[in-house]
């Protein structure tokens, strides 16, 4: 049994608790975060308008789950928050509900302004968002890349209350003022640490800079690394806090598996070997480049069988028709990268396998968060190489979960 | 048996009907559109588009010409089952839970549910052959029920409607008057909520399902606990079959826990019983979530389950299920 993993590597546990201490516990900084302890298990006493709840029954919600008995309300009192709950539990009803309760309706200009890592993230939560805010009259508008720009400046320059968008296609909105800003009360970073990291951070500074000074920000997540934690602290006002440790954000409601490969070359054998069980209800395969992700859809296509795929290079026009049919069923089987790593959420995937295990740690969490969402049980399966034992080891070790070999009856788990 | 899966839903399942023929099934879930599949092959026959919420439950008529659908939108609906036609709309202040038409298909039983500083109730509105004559007058409104009324249906020749809910007690009124005229035993009774009601075939007894993990039979006109079916999971779904002397029961761990804990702490079989002697027969796995939907077919040769997954599993019984000994 190899020890503890090496320091600074990206899985050391002692590094991660040790820096997480020291942001929660700072002596100079106790007054970093507020307290906020109230718990409401039901929406009725939460004090939400009555067409926001009526919104929220009509969209079939009964209870709140426990991210959102904690999180919704204060949100709505306009309090800074952080909030972090496992995948699938209800963090964008939460954000979705505590900005319905807080628009001004009677003014068709945009109050809040929502962020998230990708297309199909920001789309998603448009949609909730407009469910939720039914009979509010809301006007939300999905503002992402691969779109008509013309065709976003018309919506915009109509009035819209909320917009949920990506990083890119919204800075172009801000900068061309087809989005203007004044009334932006509201700001929401959805997969906040992906947003925070380095591929994203500059543009989301750049936003945040063209935003009115007084502002309440929301940010939500499923893993909340003390990097992302830290820089936080540079816009926000002692948010009000949900976190979870490393070691309970692992849902039990996902089987975790690996099947020893061996080699990078067999691990398409595997997979097709696997076909017919992947096929009973819907699957998602990661991997970690575009390129394979081309590559092994190719390969399975060629065998015969059935898949989609989709990556960000593609056109949006074909992202958009692909993600249709996966949600509807029409196509069972999905080859991606990260892109779909994060938020994505349909119904009936209940299956996700690694084909690659991620390069990034945290994407982990959220690669096999697409299935076990809310509801739901899940089954992930990891394809490990020698190269890769190593980086399996340290996930269980990091999570505090336990990955068994795949046994022969892998039907049975679904 | 292996069952055939039935994919159209983008959201949990909550209801399944069958016509009386049998030859149709009605789905209902929490995106807005419920199906009609055929009941022999699973295929999808059409929608009906034009809920604007979850729609929890559904009813066809005896001569499967008209469908009524009970929706969060606070709102029912009428349909030409047909074409998929909206022909009537009845509008609430509550969101519209569970649906059900009386015998001879002129009247129907609507429930609301408490919402904001609305009772629950228990509605009887009359149902126009001709549409253009449908009104949205109530006849009756039954009130005095404290929390949901989850399943409310009609007693036998339409004298009597039986409601059941969250407050864990069977009750029985006149339809005539609208008066309560019996109420479940307190201690022989649920001890929890009430999510699922299911007649016999001849409505001389009912299955009752609960989240104190029980299923009971009462016998419909005395309101007499006839038998108990113990399982180990809350329970949202149950039916009795038309053919033999069997029950089945379905449900599993409450939806916002079931990705907190381990896989064998679901508990999303159908679970069969043998309804007299109250044993345990089989069960039937496949769902990966709770059950929230179960129905037999008329003819007692299939049943159909529907689950917090999405999916509508369609299951036809092999021959050693007419044979099974106890």
């Amino acid at each position: 049994m190899a020890g503890m993993a090496p320091e600074g590597s990206q899985f050391d546990a002692k590094h991660y608790d040790s820096k997480m201490q020291e942001l929660l516990h700072q002596g100079d900084n106790e007054e970093f975060f507020t307290s906020y302890d109230e718990v409401f298990e039901s929406f009725d006493d939460m004090g939400l308008q009555e067409n926001l709840l009526r919104g929220i029954y009509a969209y079939g919600f009964e209870k709140p789950s426990a991210i959102q008995q904690r999180g919704i309300v204060p949100f709505c009192k306009g309090l800074d928050v952080i909030q972090q709950a496992q995948s699938g539990t209800g963090k964008t009803a939460t954000f979705c509900s505590g900005i319905l309760q807080q628009l001004d309706y009677g003014l068709v200009e945009c109050q809040s302004l929502v962020l998230a890592p990708t297309r199909e993230l920001a789309q998603q939560i448009e949609k909730v968002m407009r469910a939720l805010g039914d009979y509010l009259g809301v006007k939300v508008h999905a503002c992402v890349g691969g779109t008509s720009v013309r065709e976003d400046q018309r919506i915009l320059a109509s009035g819209v209350h909320v917009v949920v968008g990506t990083p890119g296609r919204v800075f172009d909105m801000l900068r061309r003022q087809s989005l203007r800003p004044d009334h932006i009360k509201m700001f929401v970073l959805d997969e906040a640490d992906e947003m925070l990291s380095r591929g994203f951070k500059d543009q989301i500074y750049d936003i945040f800079q063209l935003l009115p000074p007084k502002i309440q920000v929301g940010v939500f997540s499923a893993t909340m690394p003390p990097e992302a934690l830290e820089i936080t602290r540079k816009f926000m006002n002692k948010p009000v806090r949900i976190l979870v440790k490393r070691d309970e954000l692992t849902l039990e409601g996902i089987k975790q598996f690996y099947v020893n490969v061996e080699k990078e070359d067999w691990k398409l054998d595997t997979l097709c070997d696997l076909y017919e069980t992947l096929a009973i209800t819907q699957s998602v395969i990661f991997v970690n480049t575009r390129r394979k992700v081309d590559w092994l859809t190719d390969k399975m296509r060629s065998r015969d069988h059935t898949v989609s795929a989709t990556h960000g290079d593609m056109d949006q026009n074909t992202r958009d028709i692909i993600m249709r049919e996966f949600r509807s069923g029409s196509s069972r089987v999905l080859i991606t990268t990260d892109l779909l790593a994060r938020g994505i959420d349909v119904q009936q995937v209940s299956l996700v396998i690694n084909y690659d295990l991620p390069t990034q740690p945290e994407n982990y969490l959220h690669r096999i968060g697409r299935s076990g969402r809310f509801g739901r049980k899940g089954v992930a399966i990891n394809f490990v190489t020698r190269d890769d034992e190593r980086m399996l080891f340290d996930i269980q070790r990091f999570y505090n979960v336990t990955i068994e070999e795949l046994p022969a009856n892998v039907a049975d788990l679904l | 048996m292996r069952p055939i899966l039935m994919k159209g839903h983008e959201r949990p399942l909550t209801f399944l009907r069958y016509n009386r023929d049998g030859d149709l099934l009605f789905s209902c879930a929490k995106d807005h559109t419920p199906n009609v599949w055929f009941a022999d092959n699973g295929d999808r026959l059409g929608t009906y588009r034009g809920h604007n919420g979850a729609v929890w439950s559904c009813d066809v008529s005896r001569d499967s010409t008209r469908l009524i659908t009970g929706s969060a939108d606070q709102t029912a609906k009428l349909w030409d089952v047909q074409t998929g036609r909206e022909l009537f709309t009845f509008r609430f202040d509550a969101p519209a839970r569970s649906v059900e038409f009386a015998i001879g298909d002129g009247l129907a039983v609507i429930t609301t549910d408490n919402f904001m500083e609305n009772v629950p109730t228990a509605q009887v509105k009359r149902i126009a052959e001709d549409p253009d004559d449908q009104s949205e007058e109530s006849l009756l409104v039954i009130t005095g029920i404290k929390g949901r009324i989850n399943r409310a249906v009609w007693g036998p020749l339409n004298r009597t409607i039986i409601t059941a809910g969250e407050d864990a007690t069977i009750r029985i009124w006149d339809t005539e008057t609208g008066q309560c005229l019996k109420e479940s035993d307190k201690e022989q009774g649920h001890q929890k909520t009430i999510t699922s009601l299911s007649k016999s075939a001849d409505w001389s007894h009912f299955l009752t399902g609960s989240l104190d993990k029980s299923a009971k039979l009462w016998d419909t006109r005395t309101l007499t606990l006839i038998k108990t079916y113990v399982t180990e999971r809350p329970v949202n779904a149950v039916d009795i079959s038309p053919l033999l002397d069997h029950v089945v029961i379905g449900g599993g761990q409450d939806a916002m826990n079931v990705t907190m804990t381990d896989r064998r702490a679901g508990k999303f079989e159908a679970k069969f019983f043998h309804k007299i002697l109250q044993e345990e027969i089989g069960g039937v796995k496949g769902h990966f979530g709770p059950i929230n939907a179960l129905a037999f077919n008329p003819d007692g040769r299939s049943f159909s389950s529907g689950g917090e997954d999405g999916y509508v599993r369609l299951h036809h019984f092999d021959s050693d299920y007419f044979n099974i000994k106890i």
